[in-house]
């Protein structure tokens, strides 16, 4: 599904490499985290999913295609396969529920009877059914969370892309978060999550990728945190 | 490129321009005033055009014929008869540039002459006998700019002793008018520079305050010309709803204008409302919803880089 081939960033201005000769590998159907020191470079190696950044060498192909190589006009497509997740939410404050999550259809020329369909479940998945019309910017922190899983996964993606999706939350919602996460990913969708969220990473015993200054620095099936805090 | 998208797209900039009202007021009075300013001197300059017109239309070429007094060689001393007069005036209206003229007999010509002198016309008592007038061609040129050269040509035919037009006059009068379009055109080509950048920058700052949500639009995977086709309406809306304020205004006050120089001083030249305010109107409202979309378009550029 993924594939990091030698992969190195260098942001222009910056006296390190941000990503250092990369090389992984993830599969259909994974539930991945990313883990490290701030930093680290697991923000860079997420924003080379989505493909916000480039890579300087080397190549991240998305299901053997090199995303490098998929022209500007075609990005948008690309993105509409994956769902993005962030620790700020990037909700519009100003709309409702029920338009932040409609938002992602509507950009993409979904017919309006499919979004009447397709945004309450998502929401009901969500268990934000009963917030459906309230206005992003009235909700707590968890809730808006709930909205943008709700926003990445209404277009059944095959790639969930969380960048710190608990960083701004109180444990609870923490976990869940990390609940419906799971359960996107027992529906099929691939999931890589970069978190500092050391007690749930040890708990769910999922594949931990540890990043240290630029380079892979553990690979681990059901693998721990491995950092103090 | 549907329809629904268009739909979307319109209601998103309405929705837009309502939540963020006052700045959307702001705008659209920026726009408002620049366009104010540049159809008050379209106004101007199309009227300082309109008296150069109507001054030009009065510049006349007079072609005295010959007399049995003229000293002139070419006229031999000899009255002319009136079949030799009518060649010449055949001869006349064939000079290309001539719109219009008008035989005067030297007859007519001291009837005229009293006329204008009205309560004194007593002083030509008496010259009935012995009339010391000629007859003339009275020439219209089509344009001020042939004068010259419709007077040196009708010079030349057999039988006109001399030509006058005022040459110091119109020369004088072809400078003057020349300066006025030239610099009429001149302002408002600045004035439309300067509208240009003012709602550019007036729909950059709208564009700027809602980068956030293109950069989330762009991250779900909206396509920029689905992120664009809101912003454009709004620009559009912005710059036609701002033109037709300006025009409003213009229009009204132009109108009160017109009837008090009507009424006050009736002999000056004034483009009529009826005229001009329909095609400016329509021209600025063309005008400011290009501004607009092409404003917003230039200020999402940078924005669209994600």
């Amino acid at each position: 599904m993924i594939q990091f081939v030698n992969v190195t960033k260098v942001y222009p201005n910056a006296h390190a490499p941000a990503l250092n000769g990369v090389n992984l590998s993830i599969g259909r159907g994974e539930f991945v985290f990313v883990v490290g020191p701030s930093g680290a470079g697991k923000s860079t190696l997420m924003k080379l999913l989505y493909r916000e950044e480039l890579p300087s060498s080397g190549k991240v192909l998305l299901d053997g295609k090199d995303i490098a190589r998929v022209r500007e006009g075609d990005v948008p497509y690309l993105r509409r396969q994956l769902g993005v997740i962030f620790q700020d939410f990037k909700l519009l404050p100003e709309r409702t529920v029920f338009e932040n999550v409609a938002f992602a259809l509507e950009c993409t020329d979904v017919a309006r009877r499919e979004i009447m369909r397709r945004v309450p479940a998502s929401l009901e998945l969500v268990g934000l059914r009963h917030k459906t019309h309230s206005k992003a910017s009235e909700l707590s922190g968890g809730e808006q969370q709930r909205v943008a899983v709700a926003r990445a996964i209404v277009r059944n993606p095959v790639l969930v892309i969380a960048d710190e999706p608990t960083g701004n939350l109180d444990p609870e919602n923490s976990w869940a978060i990390m609940k419906l996460l799971t359960d996107i990913n027992k529906m099929g969708a691939t999931v890589v999550v970069a978190t500092h969220a050391k007690n749930i990473v040890n708990e769910m015993k999922k594949r931990v990728i540890a990043i240290e200054k630029g380079k892979v620095a553990r690979d681990e099936e059901r693998g721990t945190y491995g950092y103090e805090s | 490129m549907n329809l629904r998208a268009w739909v979307t797209a319109i209601r998103d900039a309405l929705r837009s321009m309502t939540q963020s009202s006052l700045m959307s007021l702001a705008s659209i009075a920026t726009v408002a005033v620049s366009l104010l300013v540049l159809s008050v001197v379209l106004l101007l300059a199309l009227n300082l055009d309109y008296m150069a017109e109507s001054v030009e239309k009065e510049v006349q070429i007079k072609a005295y014929l010959c007399s049995a007094q003229d000293e002139d060689p070419t006229c031999n001393k000899q009255e002319l008869k009136d079949e030799q007069k009518k060649i010449i005036v055949e001869q006349v209206r064939k000079v290309p540039g001539v719109r219009e003229l008008r035989f005067v007999s030297k007859e007519e010509a001291l009837q005229e002459m009293k006329e204008e002198f009205g309560e004194q016309k007593d002083i030509l008592e008496g010259l009935e006998g012995e009339n010391p007038l000629r007859d003339s061609v009275e020439i219209q040129a089509q344009d001020v700019q042939q004068v010259t050269a419709i007077a040196e040509a009708v010079a030349k035919i057999q039988g006109v002793a001399d030509v006058n037009y005022g040459q110091a006059y119109v020369n004088t009068l072809m400078t003057f008018t020349r300066a006025i379009r030239i610099g009429g055109v001149g302002l408002v080509l600045m004035l439309i520079i300067a509208t240009v950048l003012t709602i550019s920058n007036t729909i950059r700052l709208a564009v700027y305050a809602r980068r956030r949500e293109v950069a989330i639009m762009k991250l779900v995977g909206a396509t920029d010309w689905f992120i664009r086709r809101p912003f454009m309406m709004e620009g559009i809306f912005l710059g036609v709803f701002g033109a037709l304020i300006a025009m409003g205004l213009t229009g009204y006050g132009y109108s009160k204008v017109v009837v008090y120089m009507d009424q006050n001083i009736p002999f000056w030249p004034v483009a009529r409302p009826e005229h001009v305010l329909m095609n400016q109107t329509l021209g600025l409202v063309v005008l400011g919803g290009v501004l607009g979309a092409a404003g917003s378009l230039i200020s999402l550029r940078r924005f669209l880089k994600v």
